[in-house]
């Protein structure tokens, strides 16, 4: 028999605080795909691709139905294209783009990622030659995603990618221009990217994963917050200590319910199950949003003073309940703060109580990172490539995953509004300070040497 | 073997369970199960108990019903033979499936749900309603737990469902139980 309160919870966090499965992902892995014919190659990719995740749409249907859990997103990641691509110059990797578009569209899965390239050190010729076709893949396909990971903690920081990488962005913001630049908000640069992320722009198949295998990306921003809103009802004089607890607790459930999608879809469809990544994922609807949660427990908006450390608990409580939950927790697992992709955060961004610089401070506690920010098209390269370093450089120092997601919407200017649909949302244009100046900085290029692993002050 | 179900029905008050198992221990009984509820301030117990060779129901139950004459109870003792049903001897393999229907309270709503559920073979073996009334939507709610067949068709009795929600304006839903369990539980 079970608990009258412990039915009535779950039924609470599925109908109404939106907890939902963001996505199932399945990860592909291609390097026995590989050949220096660029035919064989796309063929071999897309047999591979729809053979493998043929029934991923229909199983987690099913299994929709069976638990009444929605499952948002049913994705698809590869390895990383500039690996077994690497034969190929940057046409061709365009044309590897769109067979992986094709797969996407023929299996129904909503976003295929892993046009990816890992260049913390270096950069190989077909490194070089996907991050050549970023803008034009972005640009032609719709479900693609990229990443590229520019820096490490045991790497440094490569900086000649980084500065590339700037120009890459505008460029796939140019090339998109009637869409606010929706092609850079496909495409991500990392420091420290983890093999076996689920979530997009980052998820791509990491080298040392498994054939295929099945990972799930838990959200739940909306349960959290009517989480605590409940606990402080319940108890006026609730603190802190209280409110990592309720977060914990919270986290460990929404773990426990993803994991038990994963594994079944993964026993469905004959493939080992892999992590699960709790992240609190907002979308750009109502109670489905990380801002609110600031809101929650008395912060007069996210980005007011006091905003850091309350990330900085949420961040940790969100890990520690998903560990507990599961043995098998991997990703990003924490709280995002994307600005388009959460009505709370764009509003604060809008009205100015969150800026960008302490988006950035945010991001040294946060598990993502710069994500989802709109910035003036006339910002120039340099501009973006120091605003990436400067985040790259927190992740590498903290040995953390931090990453960078940056619009810079054409013709738009600070204040402006994007819109970019979907999950993706709308908000404000971000101002940058000495966003339109060069930047002599980036243009020395080299590598920021990695970090000293002691004397840590 | 001389087994007897012994049903207790009244008003809840302390020491109804202490008199009726003081009774059968008199009687050189033995409980081997038993389970008691209570409904708001209503008291229910039922308890499988197995007698003496020499006792009977009948003198059990006129014990039972002088010890407790004044707590103002219902009290049968009937002779129970163990053994299972037909259903219980060929049940199915089945799957827990919760149903829980949302919604105001409504003249008929068990009756229908419960109607078309063993209409698909559906064995219910918990039911409980949540009723404080009020706007609040999951204030009101009932919920079956249910052993569903493995040859029951799912969708068939999903759009069943539906319908008597469409009907009643109701919000019900059928989900497996592992989801309740693996949320509420920490353990496996």
């Amino acid at each position: 028999m079970l608990n009258p309160k412990d039915i009535i919870s779950t039924l609470q966090m599925v109908r109404e605080e939106n907890l939902d499965l963001r996505t199932v992902t399945v990860g592909i892995n291609l390097t026995d795909c590989v050949s220096d014919d660029i035919n064989t190659f796309k063929s071999r990719v897309y047999d591979k691709i729809t053979r493998t995740a043929g029934q991923l749409v229909a199983t987690c249907e099913r299994i929709e139905r069976r638990y009444g859990i929605e499952v948002a997103n049913k994705r698809i990641s590869v390895s990383p294209i500039g690996v077994v691509g690497a034969p190929f110059n940057s046409e061709q990797m365009v044309e590897i783009a769109l067979t992986l578009d094709k797969a996407a569209l023929e299996l129904g899965v909503d976003f295929v990622g892993g046009f990816s390239a890992l260049v913390e050190k270096g950069m190989s010729r077909g490194d070089q030659a996907l991050i050549d076709a970023i803008p034009q893949a972005l640009t032609e396909s719709q479900r693609v995603c990229s990443s590229v990971n520019v820096a490490s903690t045991r790497a440094g920081l490569n900086m000649d990618a980084i500065k590339r990488m700037g120009v890459v962005v505008k460029q796939a913001a140019d090339m998109t221009a009637e869409d606010d630049g929706l092609a850079a908000a496909k495409l991500v640069v990392f420091a420290n990217i983890p093999q076996d992320v689920p979530f997009m722009a980052g998820a791509y198949l990491g080298i040392g994963e498994a054939d295929a295998v099945v990972s799930v990306g838990v959200s739940g921003p909306g349960v959290v917050k009517a989480a605590l809103e409940r606990a402080i009802n319940e108890q006026q004089d609730m603190d802190l200590s209280r409110a990592a607890d309720v977060i914990k607790q919270t986290a460990a459930r929404l773990t426990r319910a993803g994991e038990l999608v994963g594994r079944e879809v993964a026993e469905s469809l004959g493939l080992p199950f892999g992590i699960v990544d709790l992240s609190l994922a907002p979308t750009p609807n109502e109670n489905d949003s990380v801002g609110e949660i600031f809101e929650a427990v008395g912060l007069p908006a996210i980005g007011a003073p006091g905003s850091t450390a309350f990330l900085a608990m949420l961040n940790d409580a969100v890990k520690k309940g998903g560990a507990f939950a599961s043995s098998h927790v991997g990703g990003l697992s924490g709280a995002f703060i994307p600005v388009c992709e959460d009505l709370t955060i764009a509003d604060s961004a809008a009205n100015g109580t969150l800026s960008l610089e302490k988006l950035e401070a945010m991001t040294a506690v946060c598990s993502v990172g710069l994500d989802m920010i709109a910035l003036p098209g006339d910002t120039s390269a340099e501009m973006l490539s120091a605003v990436m370093a400067d985040e790259m450089a927190i992740g590498v120092i903290n040995k953390k995953t931090t990453a960078a997601r940056l619009i810079p919407a054409p013709g738009k200017k600070a204040g402006d509004h994007v819109v970019f649909g979907g999950l993706l949302g709308e908000g404000p244009v971000m101002a940058v300070n000495m966003g339109e100046q060069e930047n002599r900085f980036v243009r020395l290029g080299g590598r920021i040497p990695a970090p000293i692993q002691s004397l840590v002050n | 073997m001389n087994k007897v179900l012994i049903s207790v029905l009244g008003s809840d008050q302390p020491g109804i369970i202490a008199r009726v198992s003081d009774i059968i221990k008199q009687h050189n009984g033995n409980i081997e199960n038993l389970s008691q509820t209570l409904l708001d301030t209503v008291f229910g117990a039922l308890l499988q108990v197995e007698l003496a060779d020499a006792d009977s129901a009948e003198a059990l139950q006129t014990a039972l019903e002088a010890a407790c004459q004044d707590m103002d109870l219902f009290i049968r003792v009937h002779p129970w033979r163990e053994g299972s049903s037909d259903w219980h001897q060929h049940k199915a393999a089945a799957q827990p499936y919760i149903v829980t229907a949302i919604g105001p309270d409504r003249q008929g709503l068990v009756a229908e749900i419960a109607a078309q559920l063993y209409q698909h073979g559906v064995n219910i073996t918990h039911i409980q309603a949540i009723f404080k009334g009020g706007s609040n939507p999951m204030d009101n709610l009932m919920v079956f737990e249910v052993d569903v067949p493995k040859d029951t068709v799912m969708q068939a009795l999903r759009d069943a469902l539906t319908e008597i929600a469409t009907r009643l304006d109701l919000e019900i839903s059928v989900q497996h139980r592992k989801i309740f369990d693996s949320v509420s539980s920490i353990v496996n």
